[in-house]
């Protein structure tokens, strides 16, 4: 049975790929059929999620490729290292609260480095050496924070997530044309290691916002970006897919 | 082995599919049907119901089908009483007419508003009186792009209903979380289906209009399907109270 969802064949490259929704993302890709391509700055626990997912069966060997996404070399260095690809999933990010009267410049830079600068310049690269095939499928890991809602103390992180999405709908509109789609998937909490700082009596009162009653697994928003990767999504350009629990309903 | 892995799968689920006889919703019973699903298919149209009940996989499954005027609150329940338990909802059934707003006609509103809004309204309260929804479940509701991210010359009433459809699928959502029923709509642009060929609107217009699409087409009924059974599958299980907007990119500017 030809599955609509499939992404047989495909090589799809995905940052953050180390953890959390990342490594949740390229398990979802290589069962659904893709090869992936995971980067990420933390090198040994980028080595330890390659060995850990199944081979592809495409009959290529699945890849990484530690760099920095936030250094110029680094960057361009990936790009080099990557094949023609049929999607890419931006999804590196940090997150740390901070009072509004606390910002630093220094944090701010980073921050915005690592979540808004690096997906657009990564993006930007890929485009101009060719490397994103037509008919390919761009996603963005943004946030309900920002686009949909605000918590306190998370006004930088909010800020990054908000331009990521401006950002996609600008791609969106400008590779239409070339058949390139790009997307986001906009998640609530999710269970990772973004959400470590808080503490659990924390989680379990922040969980009485969500009228499902839980956070996000890796996998719901894994599947979000399998979806949008996949054909079955070929008339969905410049989206914003929440997937938050109903956390933005209330 | 992954050859079976399938996130998206509806196998072991029952869905009901309002406006099975065409378009959509013929497109989302396929579908459906194609991810395992038995199918439960209503419409008002019989000739159309046969048709796609033709076209289902799954045959051994027992798919059912219902001829029933969905603006007849009594029909709904007599038709709901005589349900299997479901795990998915599709209320897509729904009607058009482009008409400027100086001509707007009490009757024609109700008429149109009563098929697109009113009836998921109902469907989905009977459902819930009888308990024909499994827990979890998923409702997903087939809104617009048009009303809720664009306006259209003409389609106020439609747009309107669309909203309307809209607005009750978040509440729905919110009331019905804690018994695990998710409520999702999927928000297409213009599809070609025959609800766009009613002789309202030329070949020459629509050709003009795809202009207006990044994409530089038209959605394809499998393309809401597809998204509608994204919503109705287990890999949604954390979205509800979500319009998920398919347009090829027409809302962007």
């Amino acid at each position: 049975m030809n599955n609509p969802f499939s992404l047989k064949g495909k090589i799809i490259l995905i940052t953050g790929g180390a953890g959390g929704i990342g490594s949740a993302a390229a398990l979802a890709c290589i069962h659904l059929g893709a090869r992936v391509i995971l980067t990420d700055i933390r090198e040994d626990a980028l080595q330890t999620t390659l060995v850990s997912l199944p081979a592809s069966q495409t009959g290529e060997p699945n890849l990484c490729f530690t760099a920095d996404l936030t250094d110029a070399e680094q960057l361009a260095a990936l790009v080099d290292f990557c094949p023609q690809i049929d999607g890419l999933v931006c999804n590196a990010g940090v997150m740390k609260l901070t009072l509004t009267q606390f910002i630093t410049e220094e944090e701010l830079t980073r921050i915005q480095k690592i979540n808004l600068n690096a997906p657009i310049l990564l993006t930007r690269s890929l485009l101009k050496k060719k490397k994103i095939k037509k008919g390919g499928s761009i996603v963005f890991t943004a946030s309900a924070a920002g686009v949909y809602r605000v918590s306190i103390g998370n006004g930088i992180y909010a800020t990054t997530k908000c331009g990521i999405d401006a950002f996609m709908r600008t791609v969106a509109l400008e590779l239409g044309p070339k058949g390139i789609r790009c997307n986001s998937v906009n998640p609530g909490m999710v269970e990772t290691a973004l959400i470590g700082s808080f503490t659990d009596e924390e989680k379990e009162k922040e969980k009485l916002n969500y009228p499902l009653r839980r956070f996000a697994q890796p996998e719901d928003i894994a599947y979000g970006i399998a979806y949008l990767l996949s054909d079955a999504s070929s008339f969905v350009t410049g989206t914003a897919l929440k997937i938050d629990g109903g956390m933005t309903l209330g | 082995m992954t050859e079976n892995y399938n996130p998206f799968s509806l196998s072991g689920k029952t869905i009901l599919v309002t406006g099975a006889g065409s378009g959509i919703g013929r497109a989302t019973s396929i579908e459906a049907s194609r991810m395992g699903a038995r199918l439960v298919m209503v419409d008002i149209n019989e000739r159309g119901l046969l048709e796609t009940k033709e076209m289902l996989e799954g045959q051994e499954l027992d798919h059912l089908f219902f001829v029933v005027d969905l603006c007849d609150e009594t029909a709904i329940d007599a038709m709901v009483k005589g349900l299997p338990v479901i795990n998915g909802c599709s209320n897509n059934a729904g009607i058009t007419k482009l008409t400027p707003i100086q001509f707007i006609t009490s009757e024609e509103m109700e008429r149109i508003h009563k098929v697109n809004l009113i009836a998921p309204m109902m469907l989905t309260k009977y459902l819930l009186k009888r308990k024909k929804l499994s827990r979890p479940s998923s409702i997903v509701f087939t809104a617009s792009a048009g009303g809720v991210f664009v306006a259209s010359y003409g389609n106020a009433v439609y747009a309107t209903s669309k909203c309307g459809v809209d607005g009750y699928m978040r509440t729905a959502a919110l009331e019905l979380a804690s018994k695990g029923i998710r409520c999702n709509s999927v928000n297409p642009g213009m599809v070609e289906t025959p609800l766009i060929n009613r002789g309202q609107i030329t070949v020459e217009q629509h050709e003009k209009d795809k202009e207006n699409y990044p994409l530089g087409r038209y959605g394809r009924p499998e393309d809401v399907a597809l998204a509608t059974i994204y919503l109705l599958s287990d890999a949604s299980s954390w979205m509800t109270g979500t319009a998920l907007k398919i347009d090829g990119g027409l809302t962007l500017k």
